[in-house]
C-alpha cells in the first residue's frame, strides 16, 4: 500500500510543493541563525508577507509587483524585528512572538479593512505565480512528471538553497555573518559593525521568508486566509537544526517534513486510522531531534 | 549614559508590552451592530460567536440569518466574536446575558456546556442554541431552543449527486466510481455528514468506492488542498465533498488544478469566486447547505410573536426545507437535467419518510466502521 503511493509520480510532485514554504522558512532561519540573532518571528512575517503579495497582486494585477511586495514587507517585518532587539535591546525571543501574534490579528484586521471579509479573500481578484513546464526534463518519463510543472517559486527556493550557500561560504558578507554568529567580540575587535551584520542577515531573512510567504498565497493555493501558514514557520526552524544550519542538510531536513507531510495526506485516504497518520509528521521531527542529538554528541 | 540605556530599555519593552495588548485586544475585537429598534417590542439579541466570522461557510450563514432579522423584524442585533481562544466563551456568554440583550443566540456542541452552565443562572434570558441538541433532563433549561440540522440529509443528496455524477460522461468525470470526502475532525458532526454522503452514494450506485481524509481542524485550506489533491491523483477520485469549513476551500483550489469536481458546503461556495475566479466557480457543482441563518432566523421570528416553545428543541432537516442542495446557475448548467431530476425525486422520497437516513450521531463505532467498509 505505501509502496503504490511512493512508487507513484504524483506524490513525490506533492512532496516537492508541500517542502517548498518548509524550505524558504529554513533558509530564512540559517542565515539569521548564522548571524547569531534567533528569528522565531519567521512565522508572522511569513503570514504578513502572504497577505501583503494577495492584496498587491490584486491591486496592481502583477505578478511581479505582488511577490515583490511580499519581500518588501518581509523585510520590513524583518527591520522591525532588528529594531527592537538590536538597537533597543530586547529579548529576540520575546519580539518575535510579540510579532506573531501581532501578524496573526494584525493581516485578519488588514484583511477586513480592505475586503471586509475576516477569514479569506476569496473577494479579491488575486494573482498566482505562474508554473514552468522545464523544456527537454517535461518529456522525460517519470523525473519529468516530478521535477516539470511546478510553481516557479518552488524552482526558487530550491535555487536559494545554492543561492545561500553561495553567500555565506563565498563571499565577504557571508564570512562576515558566520563570525558573528561565532564571536561578536572578535568581530567587534577587528572595527566592524556587528549591528550592521546582524540588519543585513536579518533582511536577508525577511527576504527568504517574504518569498515563502508569497508561494503559500500565490501559488500553493491562490487567496489568503487566516492563519495559514499553520506552524510552518516552526517547523522550518526544526529542519535548520535538524539540518544542522547547512544549507544542503537543511534542505534535505526540510524535504523529510514535506514527504512525512504529503505521506499522511496520502495515506489517509487508504483508510488508516486517521490519528496515527496525523502523528507522522510531528513523530518524524522527534526521531529527526533524536538523531541529530546523538550525532552532535558524538562529534564532540 | 547607563541612565540612558536603562530608560531605552524601559521605553522598549514598554512598547513591546503594548503592542502585544494590542494584539490580544485585536483578537477580541467586537463588532457592533446597531440598527433599528423602533418596531418589534425592542426586541434585542445577540449571537456570541464561539470563532470569527469570515469562514464563507458556517458562521457567515448563522450571520446572515441575524442581520436579515435586524432588516425584516427590526429588533436589534449584536454580533460577539469571542475567537478562538476556548477559555473565553464561557466569559463571554456570561457577559452578554449581563447586558441586556432578550435573546442570546450561540452555536456548536462545543458552546453546549457553557450554556448548560450559564442559561440556569438568568432565568430571565432566552437562549437559542443552534447546531447540537440539548439534553433537557439533565437541567432546568426552560429558557433554551435548541436547533439541530439534520447534516446527513443534505450530505445524502451530495452523495447521490456525486456517485451520479462520478460515473458520467460529464467532462471532467473519468469513468471510475470512486468519490472522494474530506471532513474537517473525526467527529459526530463531521462523521454524520460521511454517513449521510456513503449512504446517498450507495443508493444509487451499490458499488460505488468512497475515499475519505480529515484535515484535523477546520483552518488549515492547504493541507485541505493536498488531502483533496491525493484523492484526485492517487485515488482517481472525481469529485470531492468537503465538509471542513475554511480548510474545505483548499479542495475548490485542488478542484481547479487538477480539473475535477467539487461539492461545497454550509453556504453558497460558488459565490465566493463567481466574481475573481470563474475557472473554480465551475468546479463547484453545487453546495449541500442547512440553511442555518434561515432556521435562526425563523425561530427569533417566532419569539417575537410570542410564539416559540422555548425549553424545546428541534431537528430539522429535508422535511423543513433547510437542507438542501443549492440550486443555483452552476448547478443549472454543469448537472444534467436529468441528474438534478433526480435528485428532487431522492428528496422528495426522504421528505415523506420512504429513505431514512442513518445518522452518525449516537452510531455505535463497529456500525460506522461497516458502513465505510462497504464503500472501500
Amino acid at each position: 500500500m505505501i509502496f503504490d503511493i511512493i512508487s507513484s509520480t504524483s506524490f513525490w510532485y506533492a512532496v516537492l510543493r508541500v517542502s517548498t514554504p518548509i524550505l524558504f522558512a529554513a533558509l530564512a532561519a540559517i542565515v539569521s541563525n548564522k548571524a547569531g540573532v534567533v528569528n522565531i518571528a519567521i512565522e508572522g512575517t511569513m503570514l504578513i508577507s502572504s497577505l501583503t503579495g494577495v492584496l498587491f497582486s490584486a491591486w496592481t494585477q502583477s505578478v511581479f509587483i505582488g511577490v515583490s511586495a511580499a519581500v518588501a514587507a518581509g523585510v520590513l517585518t524583518a527591520l522591525i524585528l532588528a529594531y527592537f532587539s538590536l538597537n533597543l535591546k530586547t529579548d529576540i525571543t520575546l519580539t518575535g512572538i510579540a510579532l506573531n501574534l501581532f501578524a496573526s490579528g494584525g493581516t485578519i484586521f488588514l484583511l477586513y479593512l480592505v475586503t471586509g471579509d475576516k477569514g479569506m479573500s476569496g473577494s479579491l481578484k488575486s494573482l498566482v505565480v505562474p508554473s514552468w513546464d522545464i523544456p527537454v526534463i517535461k518529456n522525460i518519463p517519470v523525473i519529468g512528471e516530478i521535477i516539470s510543472g511546478h510553481n516557479l517559486l518552488t524552482y526558487l527556493a530550491f535555487v536559494s538553497v545554492i543561492v545561500v550557500s553561495v553567500l555565506l561560504y563565498r563571499f565577504p558578507i557571508g564570512l562576515r555573518i558566520r563570525a558573528v554568529g561565532e564571536d561578536e567580540g572578535a568581530v567587534a575587535s577587528v572595527g566592524l559593525n556587528v549591528t550592521r551584520i546582524q540588519y543585513i542577515a536579518l533582511m536577508l531573512s525577511g527576504v527568504l521568508s517574504g518569498l515563502g510567504g508569497a508561494f503559500m498565497s500565490m501559488g500553493y493555493v491562490s487567496w489568503f486566509s487566516k492563519d495559514m501558514i499553520a506552524g510552518r514557520g516552526f517547523i522550518a526552524l526544526a529542519a535548520e537544526a535538524m539540518g544542522r544550519g547547512t544549507p544542503v542538510g537543511t534542505m534535505t531536513a526540510a524535504m523529510v517534513f514535506g514527504f512525512a507531510d504529503a505521506l499522511s495526506n496520502y495515506l489517509q485516504a487508504l483508510q488508516i486510522s486517521a490519528e496515527l497518520v496525523m502523528m507522522i509528521p510531528y513523530i518524524t521531527t522527534i526521531i529527526g531531534l533524536f538523531i541529530y542529538s546523538t550525532k552532535k554528541k558524538n562529534n564532540k | 549614559m547607563k541612565e540612558m540605556k536603562s530608560i531605552k530599555r524601559a521605553v522598549s519593552i514598554a512598547v513591546v508590552m503594548a503592542v502585544l495588548v494590542l494584539t490580544f485586544a485585536g483578537c477580541q475585537s467586537k463588532k457592533e451592530e446597531k440598527g433599528g429598534s423602533e418596531a418589534a417590542g425592542d426586541m434585542k439579541v445577540a449571537f456570541v460567536c464561539n470563532g470569527t466570522l469570515g469562514d464563507k461557510s458556517f458562521f457567515d450563514s448563522a450571520a446572515e440569518g441575524i442581520y436579515r432579522m435586524e432588516k425584516e423584524l427590526g429588533v436589534e442585533i449584536k454580533i460577539i466574536e469571542a475567537g478562538f481562544d476556548k477559555t473565553k466563551w464561557q466569559p463571554a456568554l456570561e457577559d452578554t446575558s449581563d447586558s441586556d440583550y432578550d435573546v442570546i443566540i450561540v452555536g456548536t456542541w462545543e458552546m453546549q456546556e457553557p450554556l448548560e452552565a450559564v442559561a440556569p443562572l438568568y432565568p430571565d434570558k432566552k437562549y437559542i442554541i443552534f447546531d447540537t441538541e440539548m439534553d433537557y433532563s439533565s437541567g432546568d433549561y426552560d429558557n433554551v431552543f435548541s436547533i439541530s440540522y439534520k447534516y446527513n440529509e443534505e450530505s445524502f443528496l451530495a452523495g447521490a449527486l456525486a456517485a451520479m455524477v462520478t460515473t458520467s460522461d460529464m467532462p471532467l468525470a473519468n469513468g471510475e466510481s470512486t468519490i472522494g470526502f474530506i471532513g474537517g475532525i473525526d467527529s459526530p458532526v463531521i462523521n454524520d455528514y460521511l454517513v449521510g454522503y456513503v449512504e446517498g452514494a450507495k443508493y444509487v450506485n451499490e458499488n460505488i468506492k468512497v475515499v475519505y481524509s480529515y484535515v484535523g481542524d477546520f483552518s488549515n485550506s492547504t493541507k485541505g488542498k493536498e488531502m483533496a489533491m491525493a484523492q484526485f491523483d492517487n485515488n482517481e477520485a472525481d469529485i470531492v465533498f468537503a465538509a471542513a469549513g475554511q480548510a474545505g476551500l483548499g479542495a475548490i483550489d485542488a478542484a481547479k488544478e487538477s480539473q475535477k469536481y467539487v461539492i461545497g458546503v454550509d453556504g453558497d461556495q460558488a459565490l465566493i469566486f463567481e466574481d475573481t475566479d470563474t475557472e473554480k466557480a465551475n468546479k463547484i457543482l453545487t453546495s449541500a447547505v442547512s440553511n442555518v441563518g434561515n432556521s435562526l432566523f425563523t425561530a427569533v421570528e417566532s419569539a417575537v410573536k410570542g410564539e416559540l416553545e422555548w425549553g424545546t428543541g428541534v431537528s430539522t432537516g429535508i422535511a423543513d426545507g433547510t437542507a438542501e442542495l443549492v440550486d443555483n446557475k452552476y448547478y443549472q448548467e454543469l448537472v444534467k437535467e436529468e441528474f438534478r431530476d433526480q435528485i428532487v425525486e431522492i428528496t422528495e422520497k426522504i421528505k415523506n419518510g420512504e429513505i431514512q437516513v442513518s445518522s452518525a450521531i449516537g452510531m455505535e463505532k463497529d456500525e460506522l466502521d461497516k458502513l465505510l467498509d462497504s464503500v472501500q
